[in-house]
């Protein structure tokens, strides 16, 4: 009995309300910073670049001015695959990473690593 | 204890190839355990990873002209037990530095400030006769 007189009321109430077509009054950088979260700290791709890159210029055996972005190790440098996994452990100490063996082996060039880290979810 | 960790199984390397990755695979061992060996034999003013890596690496290199999977078998056990001694703190920080830090230079390199404003005369003095 009390839902029929309750359904009737509501029939007859008027209730108003406000359409908000107004702009949010917020700006709208404030939604791409989080700032209590801990997703949103990914690395840069500039700064895992220039990490990289220090990386393997200061390698003993490297000329550092051959290294760019783009460099292939065994073929542009002229290191050996030793090296090559020489300098894969130097980045994984760097980016507190620890990349298995079948992912280390592809890791042929800087692209590829300055990719593998980017993408990595629990690089620092 | 240590030991029993880091056995690695090499069934007898059937091809070069084999052999060549399980080189890898102790090199990646090996500088995995870097950070625990600084901390046990308190290397951080006198060396630093990247050249402990290196040195590994030498070593390494010294016998990479090896095509037989049989020695380089043998070799591997080697190395691995001389990394097991090493981290489970059976040598002493006297062997590393002698065996891994000065071996290539002869004189031990002071990665701390000590010694920095020593002219290069002095360094070369120290280092050897012939300069």
């Amino acid at each position: 009995m009390a839902s029929a007189l309750r359904t009737a009321i509501l029939g007859h109430l008027r209730v108003p309300v406000v359409a908000n077509g107004s702009k949010l009054l917020t700006p709208l950088w404030t939604t791409s910073i989080r700032s209590m979260s801990s997703h949103d700290d990914h690395l840069e791709k500039t700064q895992v670049i220039d990490r990289i890159l220090d990386i393997v210029k200061s390698f003993p055996k490297v000329d550092p001015s051959k290294v760019t972005p783009e460099v292939h190790f065994q073929k542009d440098l002229g290191l050996d695959s030793l090296d090559n996994v020489e300098i894969i452990m130097a980045i994984e100490e760097e980016f507190k990473l620890e990349i298995p063996d079948k992912e280390a082996d592809k890791i042929d060039s800087c692209a590829l690593a300055i990719e593998y880290v980017y993408n990595h979810p629990m690089a620092s | 204890m240590a030991f029993a960790m880091r056995v690695k199984v090499p069934p007898n390397s059937a091809t070069l190839q084999e052999a060549r990755h399980q080189t890898f695979d102790f090199f990646r061992t090996a500088c995995r355990s870097i950070p625990s060996i600084m901390d046990i034999y308190n290397l951080y003013d006198v060396v630093t990873p990247a050249q402990l890596r290196s040195t590994i690496a030498a070593e390494i290199r010294k016998n990479a002209h090896i095509t037989n999977p049989k020695v380089i078998d043998m070799l591997l056990f080697k190395g691995m037990e001389e990394l097991s001694n090493i981290t489970e703190h059976a040598k002493q920080r006297h062997h590393i530095i002698g065996q891994y830090v000065v071996g290539n230079h002869g004189l031990v390199q002071d990665v701390a400030t000590k010694d920095e404003n020593i002219s290069n005369f002095l360094k070369n003095f120290y280092k050897t006769n012939y300069f």
